[in-house]
């Protein structure tokens, strides 16, 4: 009953969302893009660090992959930007395999710092390439409007988000929250760790690629170190973690709420938006370590002592 | 007898301490199995040996008439070898059901597709181990004694040929000893062969068909529970080793 509110209230946002660029200015609508692509790449991350467990790093090489992907692929192979978009994918899911296999099998922090090196060392190597441009990038053709990248921007949102659906109510999903709730538990109760692990990132990659290629794309230029910044993974992390990780809405629901804060951050008081934005993150972060998903899930319940509970059990 | 399990020669090796050291039995089919030795003396290698979770520097591991050296666990996993762990690892985040249900979605032969029927069977085996009245709790809300039945729950789940059993009956008080030792004995009656570690002497000499000592990574005796309980040699390794 609780879920079929929740899911056509999922259905009536969609809907919603997708009117929006008939009504709203060209400054929303960009604002929206990057809403939209930032929820996508939070739900990306959300299937390897949310679901499975694993910090990755990586995401923001799997973004940087898609936009050289499908940046190359129009321009040095003339292909259409529909195939671009699957040529970028293709690429970030091959890379997400290959380096799954070789990362996947380090936990925690070792991980999350593996991972780390390896968008530094994208960096360095799309610099060096000629077919990528070297450092100085690649420029696209220009498309006009924003419309088309709206909406494929919440197409993205909406597919990403049907896939988590799909993986937390099957027997693939389980596997993945076996494994990141005890590993060596799972793996002896029968979980193939090492293949559920690298499916997880491959499909986190796919997502994450198609995000950077939208973007490419629309902002019609790309550069190896906007291209594969870390910055985006940490983002990415922060919007997942505080809509809730391991949860089917909350990362989605987690990038609308702090790009709407960010955005009338910088709007109203620019010089100390970061500075605000922080403080935000922080006391979420105290307050409600499991994110908006849990919050909802047990406020009821607990009321204000919610909050007290946390705050003892983080030991602030 | 009809041998499940067969080991021969093995040995562990942990840089300079063997804590398996040319181990040798066979496991019949129905057969519970007691294995006993002091602190430290490679009980729980031996299962991790078994299951996957470590590999032996030496020595021959067959189950059903088939080589599982060098298997990763959940292999052997879907062959039917089920485990528990003596130091428990539940799925903290997960009800006790899905907990158990993880059991049935990948055990034996690769476990049940289904997710509704996997949560069935968990049910069913959380009413047999008496868990039943905490299947939407999560797991880390349980304590002790449950936690050990959880770990029980999860391994039977698995439908399996072969079940290691390390320590579940650690820490229950008399009443809760007969219980498990009643389950122990309904699951081997099922025709699963059972391998069981235990310090719980009375328990143990109640339960098992066969004893095997351990000492030092060495099996020291092997034989029905009066015959090794009086031999010599593992009256001194408790006395001279004395736990507790
Ligand atoms: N991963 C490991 N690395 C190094 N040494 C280990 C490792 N695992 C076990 N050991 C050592 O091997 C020996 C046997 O340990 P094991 O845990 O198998 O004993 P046990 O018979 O299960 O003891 P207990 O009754 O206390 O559970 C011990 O000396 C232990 O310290
Ligand atoms: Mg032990």
């Amino acid at each position: 009953m609780r879920a079929r509110v929740v899911v056509t209230l999922c259905v009536v946002v969609a809907v919603l969302l997708a009117g929006v660029p008939w009504i709203a200015s060209p400054a929303t609508i960009e604002f929206g893009i990057n809403m939209l692509l930032l929820a996508a790449l939070a739900q990306s991350w959300n299937i390897i660090g949310g679901y499975t467990g694993y910090p990755s790093f990586g995401n923001s090489v799997f973004y940087g992959l898609g936009s050289y992907g499908t940046a190359v692929a129009m321009l040095s192979w003339q292909l259409p930007f529909g195939v671009g978009l699957v040529v970028g994918a293709v690429i970030a899911v091959v890379f997400a395999l290959l380096l799954g296999r070789a990362v996947l099998r380090l936990r925690g922090h070792y991980f999350a710092i593996c991972t780390l090196g390896v968008a530094e060392v994208m960096t360095a190597i799309v610099s060096n390439l000629e077919i990528t441009g070297r450092n100085q990038g690649l420029v696209l053709p220009l498309l006009k409007g924003n419309v088309l990248f709206y909406e494929l921007s919440l197409a993205l949102v909406v597919v990403a988000t049907l896939v988590v659906w799909w993986i937390a109510r099957s027997r693939f999903g389980f596997g993945l929250v076996a494994i990141r709730e005890n590993e060596e538990a799972a793996a002896s109760m029968g979980v193939d760790t090492t293949r559920y692990k690298i499916f997880a990132f491959a499909i986190s990659a796919a997502i994450g690629a198609v995000a950077g290629g939208i973007h490419a794309y629309w902002i019609t230029f790309i550069d190896p170190v906007s291209a594969f910044d870390i910055g985006l993974n940490v983002k990415m992390i922060i919007m997942a973690v505080f809509g809730g990780p391991g949860s089917i809405l909350g990362p989605v629901v987690g990038a609308f709420v702090l790009s709407a804060i960010s955005e009338v951050l910088s709007s109203e008081i620019s010089t100390v938006a970061g500075l605000f934005f922080g403080i935000v993150i922080v006391v979420a972060v105290v307050f409600m370590p499991r994110g908006i998903a849990d919050l909802l899930r047990r406020f009821h319940t607990y009321r204000w002592r919610y909050f007290a509970a946390n705050v003892r059990a983080t030991r602030v | 007898m009809d041998a499940v399990l067969s080991v021969n020669g093995l040995s562990k090796r942990f840089s300079g301490l063997t804590a398996v050291a040319h181990v040798s039995f066979e496991l019949g089919r129905g057969e519970i199995l007691g294995l006993i030795g002091p602190n430290g003396a490679g009980k729980t290698t031996l299962v991790n040996l078994i299951s996957g979770a470590l590999e032996p520097s030496d020595g021959e591991l067959v189950f059903e008439g088939r080589s599982i050296g060098g298997l990763p666990p959940f292999r052997r996993a879907h062959l039917g070898i089920g485990r528990t762990f003596q130091i428990m690892r539940p799925f903290p985040g997960l009800t006790v059901r899905d907990n158990v249900a993880v059991g049935a979605l990948f055990g034996t032969g690769g476990g049940e597709r289904d997710l509704a029927k996997a949560r069935a069977i968990a049910h069913e085996k959380l009413d047999f181990v008496g868990l039943a009245r905490v299947a939407d709790r999560p797991a880390d809300a349980l304590g002790g004694p449950d936690r050990k039945r959880l770990e029980l729950a999860k391994a039977l789940a698995m439908n399996p040929r072969l079940l290691l059993l390390d320590e579940v009956m650690a820490g229950l008080n008399l009443s809760e000893l007969e219980e498990v030792i009643a389950i122990i004995r309904k699951v081997r009656d099922g025709g699963v062969s059972v391998l069981v570690i235990e310090h719980v002497m009375k328990a143990i000499r109640s339960l098992s068909d066969r004893l095997l000592v351990l000492h030092h990574g060495e099996m020291i005796a092997e034989g029905t529970p009066e015959h090794v309980l009086e031999d010599p040699a593992v009256v001194e390794a408790y006395l001279g080793k004395r736990r507790e």
